[in-house]
């Protein structure tokens, strides 16, 4: 090998060392800054109250609290990562929540049972992201807008079941809600935890499997990464992208039912902001918003960030400080994930 | 000058309608069509005063709707616009209380004369422009996470100056002034005129100036654009910069107009700006549409709004209206445009 | 299925477009597990050739066997399925993915959608090591070089057993031990069942890895000969070039010596060290063929890509940025002049004013009369075919498409013009007006930079002819009588 050809390959060992050190940090960091909310938030409150003690933010009763709290992002931003991966994106998911736990609800209040009721909603959910994939795949239209205009539909049609002059589907003298609704998101199954957060952690975990070991989870990256190139190796885009859609819909029912378990209620409302929260947690956890890159185990640390953030904030700050401490994190996330993927548009 | 000449000239002054103006002509056809439908079916709505709603009500979406549309012809969106009308409406107040009149924090600002305050308060507003401008310019964000965020940030900022609540009490007189007065021997609202202003002066924007042209050539190509001189990013600030201004002016009239600056204001604005824009022809794929045409699609929007009440259906019907309405505007648009293009 | 002698046979083809026969029945033979060269100039036919193999076009009429078998693939991915795998300039690897799944994309083998370790991966994976052993199947696309990810493509071609690897211009954008490595690669495909039809200008790869060439000429088959039976490049030269008779040029009668551009030292990632200078009113040629830095030069001065160096226009220093100068007096008509030149859904009289919309406004006013009298005048300068100054841009000619572009950058006033690939994909009769205004206006005193690979072209019109070859400047000439087209194809070929 010429003189030429020698310093070629020592600028490309310098390349992969330093594009080695990047891939560390890019691996890392999102459990440096889990840690650090914590840290923040364990030793806010010092002055006033024990480390682990009542009113702690590492209190049994408080991480208890928050982690039932964190089911439905659980349980539905690993397929919200799926889809992001493929390079396109949900924003009617809040809503679709929302409807879901309308829906659910309803049911409840009249006599269905748990199973049931779950199967009806879960067929409900799929057509609903069918319908998401219809707009986007098939007719073509943006993304966003397409999901704006499900976001709508979706939200007026679970305003539309509540009753006038009632803000939820919850009991009353007349049709008492069964007080087992409650169990699946709040009853002590184990350690404290109740059943819907096992059913998220099974979540969490098939969408790991998912996205690391079965066809779903690589052709959603083909398909995000290089459009091209997947179509050529005979990937029916328009397929995948639809079924990711779908499971999209499938995993907001489980979200959706969790809320109306936790909340005792059907709020048409109760969805609002999930699509935020989402994002946020997505972007956190590494996710190129154009597509091709991502990991759904970060995006749920990303989930459990936003949790503690926003669990932590409410025992630090008053409640309206909330929207603008989510703004913030969320043009934080933003900076975060500009700077992570920035190599790949130099590259 | 050869025969071909000779036509190109003749057919110049003839005239070939533009995309832009058949769409609009096409949303004004639908608009006609609804209208007739509404005072068939809905009891009572051919009355002169629903007539006059139709356009009155909707002023602040409207005027949201001129820098929704703009950027979207660009390929951009804003959401933050319905934030920036309560952040601008809650610092109007706050900027104009009385300074220490109160025990009660909320009643209590600081004590700038009226105008000094709104121009304060619209400053602060473009600042969230400026936010959005340096994310999705600069950094090349995509504009639609980068504004729902700074939509919550404007807010946010909004709920805290407010605790959650509201800011009324402690006001100069002067205050609700603009906001409430009327042309004589009329309830048009100056607000009304002012959207009617702010329209016509965009709609000369978007036909008649360099400035505006340079919008839609962005939005049709962004590389020929640049190569052909054009400062894509200085322009894009320009349009969030305006997008914010519109939001704020908005925002101190609503605020003067209820005499409070009320930190849920506006909430869903953001959403009606972009369906009018989307309702009036805008094609997110870029460098089409019309502000008249979002004009056509707020009174559409009106009509099936107040059809929707007169039928006595409730409010909670708006939501699934919008989104039905939109996409089928969405499917309509394409399938006319497809069918000129032959 | 019995294997025939030959891979691909070729029967009269024939490719018409609207305005121009791009290939002229063309026959021959491509023999089975040899590495089959095809050259050519611009516009020889080569890249319409290769797009019908690969599915991109229909053919219009003629035949094509592969295997002995009727071969008519309606897409790209057909030609995949059937056999023909191509390496783009694009490369169509997913860099997210790591090398493995690269390879297995759209073959794996699974269980209820659980991907499977099989035989199949181990087996891709040799080949892959076969080729190249320091790429490591898990290491991520994105951080393998160009060459690299060549090689990729080169392996999932090769272990999907397809019959012919299409290469297309595939050294352009690697360095040179990396084209070594490349070209052991490509000889070794030959052991491996695999034909390569290899396309590429720099004619001492042809001598070093073929052992057949054809050459294509104006749409036309020249000769498919082994290219042991050639002497040398000049042979191989005067069979691209033929006897073109080169519109007789005529030098300037009182060329001006006032220097407006001073280019030097220019240098980034594509361009080595370049200097030169033009004068005003002069029309220099930048001549070379793909991968030579034509398109970088254009860019670099006018400001859209980064250097390094200085440049000087009308004595002044060039700021990089288009705006600025557009402003100093420049224009670019650029390559592309549907995705670069043109705002394609608006009209003529959206197009033409764009880049001096100060001349048709008042205050920031647009004088529409003004703007329609403006296009009017450029329909009727430039001959543009269209009945109307509202007729959508999309809807012209590829000729008349360009002169909206050539009216866009004439009105912007600029005393320099720089023109890459003007008459690309243009006809005959469109051509002879655009280089009828190129004259003109140098007459008038402009100056023109012509950047193109059409050597008739550059012949043709320009005074200063300059010679590019892998980003670099190799050689500096004044047109005229004694002009050797020999000497310059043997130099933008990779000669010395």
């Amino acid at each position: 090998m010429n003189a030429k050809g020698a310093k070629e390959e020592s600028i490309q060992t310098q390349l992969e060392r330093s594009q080695a050190v990047r891939a560390n940090i890019k691996r890392f960091y999102i459990y440096f800054v889990l840690a650090l909310i914590v840290i923040i938030f364990s030793v806010a409150k010092l002055g006033q109250v024990e480390m682990f003690g009542r009113g702690h933010f590492l209190s049994p009763a408080s991480v208890i609290n928050l982690l039932r709290t964190a089911v439905p992002i659980m349980t539905l931003s690993g397929a919200f990562t799926l889809l992001m991966i493929s390079g396109y994106i949900d924003l009617s998911v809040g809503s679709a929540m929302s409807l879901n736990a309308v829906v659910f609800a309803l049911m409840i209040l009249n006599g269905f049972p748990f199973l049931p009721a779950l199967v009806i909603t879960l067929i409900l959910g799929i057509a609903m992201g069918a319908l998401n994939g219809l707009l986007v795949m098939k007719l073509r239209i943006t993304p966003v807008i397409a999901t704006l205009v499900t976001l709508s539909l979706f939200k007026g049609i679970a305003l539309l079941i509540v009753p006038d002059g009632l803000s939820a589907i919850k009991g009353s003298a007349e049709k008492v809600m069964p007080p087992w609704i409650n169990d699946y998101a709040r009853k002590n199954v184990l350690l404290g935890m109740p059943w819907a957060f096992f059913v998220a952690l099974a979540v969490i975990a098939i969408l790991v499997i998912l996205q690391r070991k079965t066809i779903l989870g690589k052709y959603a990256a083909a398909m995000g990464g290089n459009r091209t190139a997947a179509e050529l190796s005979g990937i029916n885009v328009v397929k995948m992208g639809w079924l990711l859609y779908i499971i999209v819909g499938f995993f907001a029912v489980l979200a959706g039912v969790a809320r109306a378990s936790y909340m005792s209620l059907g709020d048409p409302l109760s969805g609002d902001g999930m699509e935020l929260d989402n994002i946020i947690a997505v972007l956190l956890g590494g996710t190129a918003f154009s597509g091709g890159e991502g990991s759904v185990a970060k995006t749920i640390i990303g989930a459990l960030i936003i949790m503690c953030v926003t669990t932590g904030l409410m025992t630090v700050i008053p409640a309206y400080w909330q929207t603008v401490a989510k703004g913030s994190v969320l043009l934080f996330a933003v900076v975060l994930n500009h700077l992570l993927i920035r190599e790949k548009v130099k590259a | 000058m050869n025969v071909e000449t000779k036509q190109a000239r003749k057919n110049t002054v003839a005239g070939r309608m533009s995309n832009e103006s058949f769409l609009t002509l096409f949303m004004i056809g639908v608009l006609v069509v609804l209208f007739g439908i509404a005072c068939a079916i809905v009891p009572n709505f051919f009355l002169p005063q629903n007539m006059l709603n139709l356009i009155t009500n909707n002023w602040f979406i409207i005027i949201l709707g001129i820098g929704v549309t703009f950027l979207l012809i660009t390929g951009n969106f804003d959401m933050s616009v319905g934030g920036v009308i309560a952040l601008t409406g809650v610092l109007s107040v706050y900027f104009c209380q009385g300074a220490n009149v109160s025990q009660n924090a909320l009643a209590n600002g600081l004590g700038l004369p009226y105008g000094l305050a709104i121009a304060l308060a619209l400053l602060c507003a473009m600042g969230i422009g400026a936010i959005n401008a340096f994310f999705i310019a600069r950094l090349k964000v995509p504009s639609i996470i980068v504004t729902l965020g700074t939509m919550m940030l404007a807010r946010g900022i909004a709920q805290v100056i407010t605790r959650g609540a509201q800011r009324n009490t402690s006001l100069p007189d002067v205050f609700g002034v603009v906001g409430n007065i009327a042309i004589q021997g009329t309830s048009i609202k100056i607000s009304v005129v002012i959207m009617v202003v702010l329209v016509s002066a965009a709609f000369i924007f978007e036909r008649m100036t360099v400035s505006g042209r340079r919008t839609y050539l962005i939005g049709a190509n962004a590389e020929a654009a640049r190569l052909s001189g054009i400062t894509v990013g200085r322009h894009l600030t320009f349009l969030y910069l305006i997008s914010a201004l519109l939001a704020g002016i908005t925002g101190i009239l609503l605020a003067s107009e209820f005499k409070a600056g009320v930190s849920s204001r506006a909430m869903g604005y953001e959403f009606d700006a972009l369906v009018v824009s989307l309702l009036g022809g805008v094609s997110i794929a870029g460098g089409f549409g019309s502000v008249l045409g979002m004009f056509v699609g707020a009174v559409i929007l009106s009509v099936v709004t107040t059809s929707a009440t007169g039928l006595l259906l409730s409010p909670d019907w708006q939501f699934t209206l919008k989104g039905i309405v939109t996409f089928i505007a969405i499917l309509a648009q394409r399938f006319a445009l497809d069918r000129r293009k032959g | 299925m019995k294997l025939t002698d030959n891979v691909l046979e070729i029967r009269d083809l024939v490719k018409d477009f609207p305005s121009v026969r791009a290939v002229n029945n063309v026959s021959f033979d491509i023999k089975r597990n040899t590495v089959h060269c095809l050259v050519g100039e611009n516009g020889a036919g080569k890249s319409t050739l290769i797009k019908i193999l690969t599915g991109a076009y229909a053919r219009s009429s003629g035949k094509i066997l592969l295997n002995g078998e009727e071969y008519s693939p309606h897409s790209p991915k057909n030609a995949k399925e059937k056999g023909i795998s191509t390496l783009f300039q694009e490369l169509n690897v997913v860099d997210q993915l790591t090398v493995e799944e690269n390879l297995t994309l759209g073959m794996e083998d699974t269980t209820f959608g659980f991907l499977r370790k099989t035989d199949k991966i181990n087996k891709m994976v040799s080949v892959m090591n076969s080729l190249e052993p320091s790429i490591r199947p898990r290491q991520l696309v994105s951080t393998l070089s160009v060459a690299k990810k060549q090689i990729v493509e080169i392996a999932k071609a090769v272990a999907t057993e397809s019959d012919i690897i299409i290469m297309d211009e595939p050294t352009a954008a690697i360095s040179e031990s990396e084209i070594a490595r490349l070209f052991k690669i490509v000889k070794g495909l030959r052991e491996k069942n695999v034909t390569v039809i290899y396309i590429s200008h720099r004619l001492d790869e042809i001598f070093e890895l073929g052992d057949y060439v054809t050459v294509m000429r104006d749409g036309k088959h020249i000769d498919t000969k082994p290219v042991s039976e050639i002497q040398d490049r000049s042979e191989l030269i005067r069979m691209m070039i033929g006897k073109t008779v080169f519109e007789a040029y005529t030098p300037k009668k009182d060329p001006s010596r006032e220097i407006i551009l001073q280019v030097r030292n220019l240098s980034n990632h594509k361009l080595n060290d370049i200097s030169f200078e033009v004068k005003k009113g002069e029309i220099v040629g930048f001549y070379g063929l793909v991968g030579a830095g034509k398109t970088e030069l254009a860019r670099a001065i006018y400001g859209v890509d980064e250097y390094e160096g200085e440049i000087l226009f009308k004595g002044e220093k060039l700021h990089p940025s288009p705006h600025k100068v557009i402003e100093a007096g420049i224009a670019l008509v650029p390559e592309e002049r549907r995705s670069q030149g043109l705002f394609t859904i608006l009209t003529i009289r959206g197009n033409v004013p764009v880049m001096n919309m100060g001349k048709v406004s008042r205050n920031g006013f647009i004088n529409a009369s003004q703007e329609r009298k403006v296009t009017l005048e450029y329909i009727e300068k430039l001959r543009i075919a269209t009945s109307s100054t509202e007729k959508e841009v999309i809807k012209l000619s590829g000729g008349n498409q360009q002169k909206v572009v050539f009216s866009k950058c004439l009105f912007a006033d600029a005393d320099l013009l720089m023109l890459d690939e003007p008459t690309r994909g243009i006809d005959v009769g469109a051509k002879s007006e655009i280089y009828g205004i190129i004259r003109r206006l140098s007459q008038e005193g402009k100056s023109i930079l012509i950047f193109s690979s059409e050597l008739p072209e550059i012949m043709n019109i320009c005074d200063s002819i300059y010679l590019l070859y892998d980003g670099n400047l190799k050689a500096a000439l004044q047109n005229g009588y004694d002009i050797d087209s020999e000497k310059i194809i043997h130099i933008v070929t990779g000669g010395e």
